[in-house]
């Protein structure tokens, strides 16, 4: 078998390229993300969706119109039971979402369209059609341009709200404005990966390159080379052994994170073993690689 | 009337609806300690988690819920330890972990096409349960039953502070562990009814739900057992008319039951908070 031969078809080519842009748009927003501690809000967003392919297939409108407008309504009433009862935000989320999800499957009984279903949740990349490549495409590049045009303001809403509002920064605009980026990131991802595992690449790249960096911008560059590399070699693996291509797109992405976890050049666990050996051995050189450690972002 | 009993009279409908309803009792039963911990994620994550074990477990020919509780627990554990060794935060390390298991449960199954189906697991497939599943079921409930029943005042304490807990000399280490362990019992036997994505929906909402409505821990555990019983029956039963997810049906009425308390409930609703307000504001 020749190493080059996925090349030779044109739907692995689609796949490799809806594949990496996919991989960056999440990446990028993965690193607000984690900072901000939203883990789960990607989660419960993606789930959330299902509702609203449905009900759009059924009255003929754009899948991605009603998975974006059912995505956005799992966050806003999220938000509003919140801060209208009091049951924490992890609680509430994990009811919403749920509740949103069980919906959709029940509406969905009401749909014949077996294929259709697992397209979504487990997604399509390699039989992605080229209207639906062509919606990705779009929908991860306005995401990317806005974000990255935004991305001081962003940042500092999701480092410190507290300080983003002193200064004079909209933050209930950014709130909104983030939640619908990442709403447009899990409809855009919502082909390609399938909305059970775009969870994965809304967390794991931010979190591998958190680990290797302490500056944001080179985090988020980081980031990105990371899942763009990943999510290609996914692709490309997933050709040889014949499995589920989102599970091999998410599985190099875990394959990375491993690495940077053990081998991180600062913060990986052989970095710190090391350092907390060598002042073990030297104790005057103490607090030294602690300060260098907690002096970053 | 005699299409309302159409469902009774099919012997798979009937096993359905009631072990639905055992199971919707323990998860509720447990819901209670989740809520009050704020492990809700971890219920989620956990019951992702358990796929790569119930396909592994397959491979070998061993009973589905041993892979699958092996699963959550090394799932557990590798949270845990990656928390303790890296600078990310906790729900990051989940979100990493549980996605990692989840995907690999995925590449197993579509690696090895088994006759374990793939919807079954997200989905749950109540109807078709088989006999020895049912004793796996019943086996799973009865010792979460005993270790609740027995420890459920130190667990409670231990959800509730950790610290006092552990200053009055109870072993939070081996509690934390068995919380743990008891979700993942529970996230295995709440599989086969709704399915891996709607697991979390057992495990949290009937705990919330009776939260609106009582301030005493022993009426919340009685509210939602009780919640949660009557929805899974409820469920099961209504899903025969649908014609369809019988996970989807029990969960949205669990979640019709939370907004139902959300907004009526007596003292923490919405209409209650807005009356006092009123008369806060007339007096």
């Amino acid at each position: 078998m020749n190493w080059l031969d996925p090349f030779r078809y044109s739907f692995m080519n689609e796949a490799l390229l809806t594949g990496a842009v996919v991989g960056a748009v999440c990446a990028v927003l993965s690193c607000y993300l984690v900072l901000k501690g939203w883990s789960l809000m990607g989660d419960a967003i993606s789930h959330a969706v299902l509702p609203g392919v449905v009900i759009a297939y059924m009255l003929g409108l754009p899948l991605a119109l009603g998975a974006f407008a059912s995505g956005l309504f799992c966050a806003i009433a999220t938000g509003w039971i919140r801060s209208n009862s009091r049951i924490k935000e992890d609680t509430v989320m994990g009811i919403v979402f749920t509740g949103l999800f069980a919906l959709g499957l029940v509406l969905f009984t009401k749909v014949q369209s077996e294929a259709h279903l697992n397209h979504i949740l487990f997604g399509n990349i390699l039989g992605i059609e080229k209207a639906e490549m062509l919606q990705t495409l779009i929908t991860a590049i306005v995401t990317l341009v806005v974000v990255l045009l935004l991305r001081k303001d962003l940042l500092l809403f999701c480092f410190d709200v507290g300080h983003a509002r002193s200064i004079g920064l909209a933050t209930a605009g950014l709130y909104y404005l983030f939640l619908s980026l990442l709403a447009a990131t899990i409809v855009a991802s919502m082909q390609a990966v399938g909305i059970i595992l775009v969870v994965a690449m809304l967390v794991i790249p931010g979190c591998t390159a958190r680990l290797l960096t302490d500056r944001f911008d080179r985090m988020l560059l980081v980031a990105v080379s990371v899942s763009v590399v990943a999510s290609s070699l996914g692709v490309y693996v997933s050709f040889f052994i014949n499995a589920s291509t989102a599970a091999c797109m998410v599985l190099a992405q875990s394959l990375f994170f491993t690495l940077a976890f053990f081998a991180g050049p600062k913060y990986g666990w052989l970095a710190i073993r090391n350092q907390r050996r060598s002042s073990g051995k030297a104790r005057t050189a103490s607090g030294a690689p602690e300060m260098a450690r907690n002096g970053g972002l | 009337m005699n299409e309302l009993l159409m469902p009774f009279h099919y012997e798979y409908m009937v096993k359905a609806i009631l072990v639905s309803g055992l199971i919707g009792g323990v998860c509720a039963f447990l819901s209670c300690f989740i809520t009050l911990k704020g492990w809700s994620l971890m219920g989620d994550a956990l019951s992702h988690a358990v796929v790569p074990g119930v396909s592994l477990a397959w491979l070998l020919g061993l009973p589905f819920s041993v892979g699958a509780f092996l699963a959550g627990i090394l799932a557990a554990l590798g949270m845990g330890w990656v928390k303790a060794n890296s600078r990310l935060r906790e729900d990051a390390v989940i979100g990493v972990v549980f996605t990692t298991f989840f995907a690999l449960g995925l590449l197993l199954l579509s690696l090895f096409p088994s006759n374990l189906n793939l919807r079954t697991i997200i989905f749950g497939n109540i109807l078709a349960i088989s006999d020895p599943d049912i004793l796996q079921v019943l086996i799973i409930s009865a010792l979460s039953v005993l270790v609740l029943g027995l420890k459920w005042k130190d667990l409670l304490l231990f959800c509730f502070d950790e610290t006092h807990a552990r200053s009055i000399g109870l072993n939070t280490r081996f509690l934390h562990f068995m919380l743990l362990a008891l979700l993942s019992a529970t996230a295995v036997a709440a599989l086969q009814t709704v399915g891996a994505c709607l697991v979390v929906a057992m495990l949290v909402t009937p705990g919330a739900t009776a939260y609106l409505l009582t301030d005493r821990f022993g009426t919340m555990l009685f509210l939602a057992t009780a919640i949660g019983v009557s929805c899974s029956l409820l469920g099961a039963y209504t899903s025969y008319f649908l014609n369809g997810s019988t996970g989807g049906c029990i969960v949205v009425l669990q979640t019709l039951a939370f907004l139902a308390a959300l907004i009526l409930a007596p003292k923490h609703g919405l209409l209650s908070a807005r009356v006092q307000r009123q008369a806060a504001s007339l007096s």
